[in-house]
């Protein structure tokens, strides 16, 4: 690993250090602060009543005996809600329902009392006169005519998005293709399972200002969101303060808000007293969102080379009874169909279809799991039937640094053949065969210099330094555990000569930080590291001018490195930095070294035909597995496994690491386990016994191979791997499982029963 | 969760006589592994909890070299039989099936007796205890008496343990020589798994280690309370043990199991995994036999 600075030609004194979680001692110790640990003064709270059914009116509610109980402040219904108060961006979504309900996910009421156990109480006394309606709960089936329609102000269930593209031809590339193969997937819920359960506390000051704890990936698009519920309850002008805890897993969960956090808003309001809501395990899994289902079909086709000539998809999105992220997953999947190997003719659409199931939100990866377990599977379909080797097949379409993809990306660094290379060493696919042991690669591409999505994709960092030396860094990026404070100071501490230590992150809180558009997208080193590398740069020309007329030294002589700035030329040259910036505040005129940064990557948002250059730059990956199956029981066991990606600059590989374990291992649960079981759009696993995440005994040793490729526009090279771990993991697994039994599994997860019923349809 | 008082007897006369002031609105409990979950909930609401944790007896795990007969204090964990040795060598199929039992945490608290009365049909403890004759000793109000394993199990979280009865202990007959033992649980996850169904194989042979001279087919899962596959072990005695043979008895064991499809599993997987456990763990049995265990 090159470890030196290209800028001073140095060997980095904090960048690819392997320095471990900041916070890590604070949570090993339970002093962290979590939404569960934190309790206001007259503090009271809050719980939520669920629908009974799938699909109902509700003929009558009765709330007199809830309101009665003592202890009870506050009981609300959908009436009591405003009606502009609507959630997710195709505002469909009250966050307590009236008249009827459209999922057993649906609010009926809320209560707030001075105990949770009052407040459960009083739901318990919630008195509802239903009356049921028919419910569908397949998409496809939801798409036909006779369909029950389920909002009725659509005349159809079928959203109206735009997700299709066509570039190319693809029909004529189909028909000059040697080779094609066709087939139909489906993925299932899955869901994050966050440790820390959901939760957030409201109140309201004197003057009707909104302060809400919560946990949240977007502080600053919660505070928007926040702001409309108060205009629409009446509270124009005011203003919202968003503090967030530390927060116990993301991994897009917390990227949309909840009702859960309106109706705290609510209750808060109408009680003139701190609400706080919290989420138990069994509520964390039925009433937060999931990964976004799909029904795929795919046709890929190449010519005698092997050389990709069309790839055609068409998906049908279950989209529940309401509308967040997941009906938005569809433009990012369009990144691996259009991009993922050098591929001219591409055709996609993607229809999100309301069924009375479970609504899905953003989840690591969003969306690129799914359509890379689709592409991936079949290319070595592909390769088969064309006799062309599965991993010389992706050598042959591989994408090159500098290519121009049929959507507009332009990539700049790309390390995907160091990274087939990297699988290879580590997992020879070729070579003689054991009974049961198989084994499967599959590639990734994913944003990794940000993602345009939204009108800005910028993120604000504000840097003081004090007169010893110290610095604070209030940044927009948020840490959610996955590290991003350790990037911040590291990069800081880099650029300025210090210590990690020496750096403060403050990260937690819209009255001090400035704007981001959210912890998603993989973006936050690339972007928010940016946005502190600016505001750190701008501090160092102060710092160096300072330095300069006190040591008698050119700017550009002199370096800063572990507290002390001297001469490059002349070390004798030198002083401490913080001693130069105690120069600096106390003399006449004196001067406080601060800046700020807002640093928004030279991206495209997608034009109305998806065309434009989403990222500044792609992360690429390969991984490699190999199996055992065992063909009485169809049960998989994971033998090796072999990530590698190519992140530009590792800027700290051990939780660089970290992100690709974990990545993985939430992808072997998708490819292999876990799945959020609805029976008529009921969840009936909402427990860990039952909704089988991986155990620290299920994981496996993972190799986690960096390929550097420095890319010109990351913070000192560095691109994003927030998300990447996770995506090809299914269609590797699948490929192995494939490789070593002969079937191939079309159908996420791959559960001891698929592959046995596969097998014995395949012996006869 | 609801308040409770939490009483610690350290006698079974104790136990039973809190029991008795306290009646229908105490709970016994033993590690807790089961009981405190429930009680968290809310689906257990006793004002008094009694703990059997420390009444000294029934916490003891003791084989008679002279009998050999061996007992098994019901506030024994599962982790103190997996990490016995006797246990390991002597009673292979009781190691295989509380060794995998939750997590480390779960094993270290939670106990044999607790795993019995819980009732769950896929209790892991039960299976091996059923296979190897297993005999429980109840102490309650009227006095002791006791009963097979197997029938202390009426349905689903229910036992035939009277208000106030305590499980003190089971006692293991002595097992033949020529016996081999082992368990299956088949599940989807290495640890904090329920099995999707549980299968335990034993096998006595004759002195020629040819023929079979008992065999005992235990199936967790496979019905709402831990069954044994008579038929099928029936179809074993007197027969030379083969690989074929097996794969009959299999069968035959798959087709006397109840198993249900549930959102755990389907039916007929459970079924294929009777089959093919209990060849597997028949010839499990040939070999310990053989090693001479």
């Amino acid at each position: 690993m090159n470890n030196i600075n290209p800028d001073t030609n140095q060997e980095f004194c904090v960048i690819g250090k392997r320095i471990p979680k900041l916070d890590a001692a604070q949570k090993a110790m339970g002093r962290a602060e979590y939404i569960q640990d934190i309790r206001l003064p007259g503090m009271l709270y809050g719980k939520i009543l669920y629908s009974k059914f799938a699909h109902a009116r509700i003929v009558k509610i009765d709330i007199s005996r809830a309101k009665a109980l003592s202890g009870v402040h506050a009981v609300l219904i959908g009436e009591d809600v405003p009606d502009k108060m609507r959630m997710g961006f195709y505002k469909d979504n009250p966050p307590i329902k009236k008249g009827k309900v459209c999922s057993f996910r649906d609010e009926v009421a809320a209560v707030a009392a001075t105990t949770p156990e009052i407040a459960k109480k009083a739901l318990g006394l919630i008195e509802i006169e239903y009356e049921e309606l028919p419910a569908i709960f397949d998409p496809e089936k939801a798409m036909e005519k006779d369909a029950p329609i389920i909002h009725e102000m659509h005349k159809s269930n079928v959203l109206n998005l735009p997700w299709h593209l066509d570039y190319g031809d693809v029909e004529k590339a189909e028909k000059a293709s040697a080779f094609v193969v066709e087939e139909r997937f489906t993925t299932q819920w899955v869901t994050h399972c966050c440790l820390g359960t959901s939760g957030a506390i409201a109140l309201f000051d004197a003057k009707s200002n909104l302060t809400i704890h919560t946990n949240t990936q977007i502080p600053s698009l919660a505070q928007k969101d926040f702001l409309e519920s108060l205009k629409a309850m009446g509270l124009k002008n005011k203003r919202v303060r968003v503090i967030k805890p530390i927060i116990g897993g993301g991994f897009g969960s917390k990227l949309d808000t909840y009702a859960y956090e309106h109706i705290a808003i609510l209750l808060a309001h109408a009680v003139r007293k701190p609400v706080k809501i919290l989420f138990d395990r069994a509520e964390e899994f039925k009433a937060t969102s999931t990964r976004q289902p799909t029904v795929i079909y795919i046709k890929q086709g190449c010519d005698k080379t092997g050389k990709l000539t069309f790839r055609d998809m068409r998906m049908v999105l279950d989209n529940g009874a309401y509308t967040s992220w997941g009906a938005t997953t569809p433009s990012v999947m369009m990144m691996p169909i259009t991009s993922l190997y050098r591929v001219d003719n591409v055709r996609y659409d993607a229809k999100c279809v309301y069924t009375n199931n479970t609504y899905a939100q953003a989840m690591r990866g969003y969306g690129n799991p799914q359509a890379t377990f689709a592409i991936e599977s079949t290319l070595d379909m592909l390769a088969e039937k064309a006799g062309i080797d599965r991993v010389e097949i992706r050598r042959i379409n591989k994408n090159h640094p500098g290519d121009t993809t049929p959507q507009g990306f332009k990539i700049t660094s790309c390390g995907l053949s160091e990274c087939i290379d990297a699988v290879q060493k580590q997992i020879p696919m070729d070579g003689p065969k054991e009974k049961g042991i198989g084994t499967g690669i599959a590639s990734l591409i994913h944003v990794g210099g940000g993602a345009r999505i939204y009108k800005s994709d910028g993120c604000g960092a504000i840097l003081k330094m004090d007169d010893y030396g110290k610095v604070d860094i209030f940044t927009g990026g948020t840490d959610m555990g996955q590290g991003l404070d350790n990037i911040t100071a590291q990069i800081v501490a880099e650029e300025l000569g210090l210590f990690v230590e020496d750096i403060n992150v403050v990260h937690s809180d819209t009255d001090v930080c400035p704007w981001d558009v959210g912890a998603h997208a993989s973006r936050s080193t690339f972007v928010a590291g940016n946005a502190a590398l600016g505001a750190a740069k701008k501090v160092k020309e102060t710092l160096l001018a300072y330095g300069s007329k006190l040591l008698n030294v050119l700017p550009e002589d002199l370096v800063l490195r572990k507290r002390m700035i001297f001469s490059a030329k002349d070390p004798e040259k030198t002083m401490p930095i913080d001693k130069l910036l105690r120069k600096a505040h106390f003399s006449p005129q004196g001067k406080m070294l601060m800046a700020d940064f807002f640093y928004d990557p030279d991206n495209e948002n997608m034009g109305k035909d998806f065309k434009g250059n989403l990222s500044v730059t792609y992360a690429f990956g390969a991984h490699g597995v190999r199996v055992h199956v065992d063909e009485e029981t169809g049960k998989v066991k994971v033998l090796d496994y072999v990530a590698a990606h190519d992140v530009g600059r590792a800027i700290n590989p051990l939780l660089l690491e970290g992100q690709v374990y974990g990545g993985v291992v939430m992808g072997l649960g998708y490819a292999l386990t876990e799945e959020v079981i609805l029976k008529d759009g009921e969840t009936m696993n909402a427990n860990f016994r039952d909704y089988k995440l991986f155990t620290a005994k299920d994981a496996i040793r993972i190799k986690a191979p960096v390929v550097e490729t420095y890319d010109e526009f990351g913070p000192f090279g560095a691109k994003g791997i927030g998300e990447p771990g996770c995506v090809p993991t299914a269609p590797a697994i699948a490929n192995a499982v494939y490789d070593a039994v002969g079937v191939r599994i079309t159908d996420l997860p791959i559960t001891p029963e698929k592959v046995l019923a596969a097998l014995k349809k395949k012996k006869g | 969760m609801k308040a409770f008082k939490y009483l610690i007897p350290e006698s079974v006369e104790a136990a039973i006589s809190f029991y008795q002031a306290h009646s229908e609105t105490a709970r016994y409990m033993a590690g807790g592994t089961d009981v405190i979950v429930k009680v968290k909930e809310g689906w257990m609401e006793p004002d008094y909890l009694i703990s059997l944790k420390k009444i000294q007896e029934m916490a003891e795990l003791h084989k008679n070299e002279a009998t050999g007969e061996l007992s098994i204090g019901a506030l024994v964990t599962h982790a103190t039989l997996e990490k016995s040795l006797m246990i390991r060598n002597d009673y292979p199929i009781l190691y295989d099936a509380v060794s995998n039992i939750g997590s480390l945490q779960v094993r270290n608290m939670g106990t044999i007796g607790g795993n019995l009365i819980n009732a769950v049909p896929s209790a892991d403890g039960a299976i091996p205890l059923i296979a190897l004759d297993g005999v429980a000793l109840l102490h309650g109000p009227e006095g002791e008496r006791s009963c097979k394993v197997i029938d202390l199990f009426i349905a689903p979280y229910q036992t035939i343990l009277k208000p106030g009865e305590i499980l003190k202990k089971i006692t293991i007959p002595p097992q033949a020589p020529l016996t081999g033992s082992g368990y299956t649980k088949f599940g989807r996850r290495a640890a904090m798994e329920l099995p999707l169904i549980g299968i335990g194989v034993l096998l006595t042979l004759d002195e020629e280690s040819e023929t079979c001279t008992k065999a005992r087919i235990c199936l967790g899962v496979a019905a709402p309370t831990p069954m044994r596959a008579q038929g099928a072990e029936a179809f074993l005695v007197g027969k030379k043990i083969t690989e074929a043979v097996l794969i009959q008895a299999g069968n035959l064991a798959a087709d006397e199991s109840r198993v249900r499809d549930s959102i755990r599993g389907t039916a007929w997987h459970r079924r294929e995994m009777i089959r093919v456990h209990v060849r597997r763990m028949g010839l499990r049995c040939l070999a310990l036999i053989k090693e001479g265990r």
